[in-house]
């Protein structure tokens, strides 16, 4: 599995399209994206990421920036995200984070 | 040479970028200033910037909406400061292309600039890691802006972020 991370709006899934060689609308069926959503609320991580990690690629937008929301839910969604990022990282043989649309390997 | 130069507030992009300006062999040197003062302080702190851009030998030319419009009177070495800015007037100032055009209007602006200048350093904003959680004005903005930057990333000659005044090049290298 290889795992795409980066900003928001960074171009990840533009550069999936590019590793795979496939068109945006084929992208569905690889590849799975927005998995930082799936964090929120999951009992567990662990299996969550096992689970994804059947995927050609898995994509996360990086979201632990900024300030420590004030809302609990938030908080711990953020929290959830960064840590599934961690665990499938570790799972992936190739992790690549694109910054701008530019593509850093980090593993 | 075209040089993007992204990065957090208050990480050291400008002085940076400002650092790429002044060792280009390439004059007069010209500073593209965007942000609109609205009051006082505003005026002050603009005030301000060009005195110490002066003592540097630097033109400053203001322009905060319609950057394709500039015409620089030599072929120097450029600085302009920054997407943010330019995004957001772009969108929201009176002057401003909107949010149809806003796009178009910054990266064909660039493309201009670039065209008058044997130097082009732009900096812009790293602003995309604190959620994905925004209401639609702010994401519609963040969304520009990292278009902007994608686009311009592409064009670039290099292209580094830079964390606590270093940068990390992800396209070309420093030197």
């Amino acid at each position: 599995m290889i795992f795409i991370t980066g900003p928001l709006y960074s171009g990840k899934r533009d550069y999936a399209c590019r590793l795979l060689g496939c068109g945006v609308e084929e992208l569905e069926k690889r590849v799975v994206w927005d998995v930082q959503e799936q964090a929120a609320g999951c009992p567990d991580l662990e299996a969550l990421a096992d689970a994804l990690a059947r995927y050609k690629v898995v994509i996360a937008t990086e979201v632990g920036g900024g300030v420590v929301p004030v809302g609990r839910e938030e908080r711990a969604a953020r929290e959830a995200a960064g840590r599934l990022s961690v665990l499938l990282a570790r799972r992936a043989e190739r992790v690549v984070r694109v910054f701008c649309g530019l593509p850093m390997e980090l593993k | 040479m075209f040089t993007l130069v992204i990065g957090g507030s208050a990480s050291g992009k400008s002085e940076y970028a400002e650092g790429l300006v002044l060792a280009s062999p390439h004059r007069p040197r010209y500073y593209i200033a965007t942000m609109e003062p609205f009051d006082g302080e505003g005026r002050a702190r603009v005030a301000k910037h060009r005195a110490m851009r002066a003592e540097k030998d630097f033109e400053t030319v203001e322009r905060y909406t319609g950057l394709a419009s500039v015409r620089l009177p030599r072929r120097g070495a450029a600085l302009l400061e920054c997407v943010g800015n330019l995004a957001a007037n772009e969108l929201y100032s009176p002057g401003g292309a909107g949010e149809a055009g806003a796009f178009s209007a910054i990266v064909d602006g660039v493309g201009a600039l670039l065209s008058q200048c044997g130097d082009l350093i732009v900096v812009s904003n790293e602003v995309f890691t604190g959620g994905d959680r925004y209401a639609g004005e702010t994401q519609h903005y963040l969304r520009l802006v990292a278009e902007v930057n994608r686009a311009l990333a592409r064009r670039a000659d290099r292209v580094c972020e830079v964390v606590c005044g270093l940068p990390q090049y992800y396209k070309g290298a420093a030197g």
